[in-house]
């Protein structure tokens, strides 16, 4: 009993510090949605919720099944994010594969190196990408001598050479993808890192190829990492807005990030901001609420295997 | 027709309706006469608008001290202002799209003008006494810029200034494509195809229209641009027309100067850069200085306006730091061209007196009127 209680002391600055950093901070996003504007165009937050103003929510819900401009900005994030998780599993996979099973002595430099950009802040990571992205920058320079230019020209990813900071969604998809891709990679690490290498063995004793023995038990058992990385990923970069406004800053690839951002800090519909941030969450939690369920599934599969 | 209301039901004031603000007994003016209070003078200011160099000079001169806190846009000050969060003695950069709200909430001070004998002496008649705020009750004018085009003559062919309608240039842009800007800012962006319009028409725009048509005929015109030039919609131009990032920009007038002052590159000639802005039917603002309501060293903060008018102090903020013109009778582009501080490509950067009637300010716009702007920019904004 008395061990008992102490547990529960444990635990009490989490959820202190969760209760307030988290869930005040997302009712007072609620109470905002759901209030009011004065004649002065601030937001009158109503706290109780039977007093709650549906008028607003509606409002962003009817602009966003009617195709109005949320649903534009919603399905261009979905797409720039979706686009830019399978290339980090494409691109971030091996790596982590490489990393876990065949880095030997390595294994220690190349975490280091994957974390070593963390160490600069991703502002300064995105404006640098800006100087070597510009026209006669070393970066778009490079791209071209590579061919790699022609190739983007050819598929009409590039509007026209040298062009990379021209508001091009391709540019926004690869900087988030090189701004989230260590997010990605280092919980994929460690889930194959994990993985017993003795059940390796197993499947290729009982005749697998090595081939096989990789997409019938290394890959489902990796699952989980793949979901912790993309979740990890994918969050923040829905709700990223200064990537698309540093390397583009064109409509043409303004996020959802972009629209809240333009509601919460200027003009005067920041109830509607608040409106916009709850469909994103909404969305947020039902990713959530899917990877969840996956990796308890993922969980009991592996245990009763 | 009832003419529209602003904020807290107050008039909005429109140069064919000038406004007197009321000084009421619980918010009077300081008395003549009074000593300076020991500092420090706590400023509120737009990002990057006084020049360094001129505060230690009033901070040396009046053996005070300065702080300095700023804002990115007027919106996130007013917001700041009336949740009462902030508590400053001098508030600079706001505008005639701000007065209303800064009066509705009870912000500002009156001021008292026997500590500024500046004014008089030495600013534009034409903005001493304002419409906005008849008698310069509670503002007095800092600088004025205007809103034009912006462009690196030795990237873009046309010559822009001679053309009949120049914001034609945007719709015409294709060869530029993806080094155009816009700027980001929802009523100068959305009123540059409604003076367009007018141009085109040869009529007078109301760029303070509260009909919704027009606002949105205004979006649908600018969104046009996406698939002509693809328009980053940025207040960068200041850093990238010199570095030649982009070529051809919708820009406010001190932003080219302060680009030909600091922003070149090695080997870039200032004269690569050139600005036009409208005689009439376009946009120009003054932001203006104002004391906030509860400082607690009003007479030191109207030391520090009379300070700022001074035209020695003025120059030297305006051609040290800002770009931003002030709106002395003592400086205009002939001295700074003849000075060869600035090419003639950006004479026309350097705001004149007789421009300001004839075009016009950004004004508060009543609750409803500002949200079909805030929907139409939107709109824009989403692509």
């Amino acid at each position: 009993m008395g061990s008992r209680w102490i547990w529960r002391l444990v635990a009490l600055p989490g959820v202190v510090w969760l209760s307030v950093f988290f869930l005040v901070a997302f009712y007072a996003i609620l109470a905002v949605a759901f209030g009011n504007q004065d004649t002065l165009s601030q937001p009158v937050p109503h706290w109780n919720p039977l007093d709650w103003n549906v008028g607003y929510v509606l409002d962003m819900l009817d602009n966003f099944f009617s195709g109005g401009p949320f649903w534009t900005v919603s399905l261009r994030t979905v797409e720039f994010v979706a686009i830019a998780v399978a290339l980090s599993l494409l691109i971030g996979y091996p790596v982590a594969y490489f990393t876990a099973r065949h880095a030997g002595g390595w294994k220690g430099a190349i975490l280091l190196a994957l974390i070593l950009p963390l160490w600069i802040n991703y502002l300064m990571r995105m404006l640098a990408w800006i100087n070597l992205l510009a026209p006669e920058g070393i970066g778009s320079d490079l791209l071209h001598q590579l061919g790699i230019e022609d190739v983007f020209l050819s598929i009409g990813l590039l509007d026209e050479p040298g062009g990379w900071l021209n508001g091009q969604p391709i540019t926004v998809i690869l900087a988030l993808l090189y701004g989230y891709l260590p997010f990605f990679i280092l919980p994929l690490f460690v889930a194959i890192d994990r993985i017993d290498r003795r059940q390796i063995d197993a499947a290729r004793d009982l005749g697998a190829s090595p081939a096989s023995a990789f997409l019938r038990v290394t890959l489902p058992l990796s699952v989980p990492g793949i979901l912790a990385g993309s979740v990890l990923i994918a969050l923040p970069m829905f709700g990223d807005y200064y990537t698309a406004d540093l390397v583009s800053a064109s409509t043409q690839t303004n996020m959802i990030g972009n629209q809240i951002d333009e509601f919460m800090r200027q003009g005067s519909e920041k109830v509607t901001g608040a409106a916009l941030t709850l469909l994103l969450s909404a969305f947020l939690l039902v990713l959530m609420f899917y990877y969840l369920r996956t990796t308890r599934r993922a969980g009991t599969t592996a245990q009763t295997t | 027709m009832q003419k529209p209301t602003g904020p807290g039901g107050l008039p909005l004031p429109r140069t064919d309706n000038s406004v007197t603000w009321a000084i009421t007994d619980e918010n009077k003016p300081v008395k003549d006469g009074a000593s300076a209070e020991p500092g420090p003078l706590r400023i509120y200011n737009y990002a990057d608008y006084l020049d360094p160099a001129t505060l230690k000079r009033f901070q040396k001169e009046f053996s005070t001290k300065i702080e300095v806190a700023t804002y990115n846009s007027s919106d996130e000050a007013i917001a700041k202002l009336s949740s009462g969060a902030v508590d400053f003695d001098l508030i600079v950069g706001l505008s005639g799209s701000n007065i209303v709200d800064l009066i509705a909430h009870k912000l500002l001070l009156p001021l008292n003008h026997s500590y500024l004998p500046n004014l008089e002496k030495n600013v534009w008649p034409e903005l001493a006494d304002p419409f906005y705020d008849r008698g310069a009750r509670y503002t007095i004018p800092y600088v004025v810029w205007m809103d034009g085009i912006g462009w690196r003559n030795d990237d873009v062919k046309e010559n822009v200034a001679a053309m009949d309608v120049p914001w034609d240039i945007f719709w015409h842009a294709q060869a530029y494509r993806g080094k155009v800007g816009i700027l980001d800012d929802r009523r100068d962006a959305l009123s540059m195809p409604m003076q367009r319009d007018a141009m085109r028409k040869g009529i007078r725009p109301d760029l303070n229209s509260e009909d919704e048509d027009v606002v949105n005929k205004a979006e649908s015109d600018l969104s046009e641009l996406s698939s002509i030039c693809n328009p980053k919609v940025t207040i960068t131009d200041y850093q990238t027309l010199p570095e030649g990032k982009t070529v051809l920009h919708h820009s406010w007038s001190g932003d080219l100067l302060s680009a030909a002052f600091y922003y070149l590159p090695k080997g870039v000639k200032p004269d690569v850069l050139s600005f036009w802005g409208p005689d009439q039917n376009g946009v120009v603002q003054n932001d203006f200085f104002a004391i906030g309501r509860t400082s607690k060293r009003p007479v030191l903060a109207h030391e520090f306006i009379n300070f700022m008018l001074d035209e020695k102090t003025a120059y030297a903020n305006f051609v040290n730091f800002t770009g931003y013109t002030p709106p002395q009778k003592g400086i205009d582009a002939e001295t700074l061209l003849k000075q060869g501080l600035i090419p003639k490509t950006l004479q026309e950067a350097v705001v004149r007196p007789d421009q300001f009637g004839a075009n016009q300010e950004l004004l508060q716009l009543s609750v409803t009127g500002q949200r079909f702007w805030d929907d139409a920019w939107s709109k824009f904004k989403a692509g």
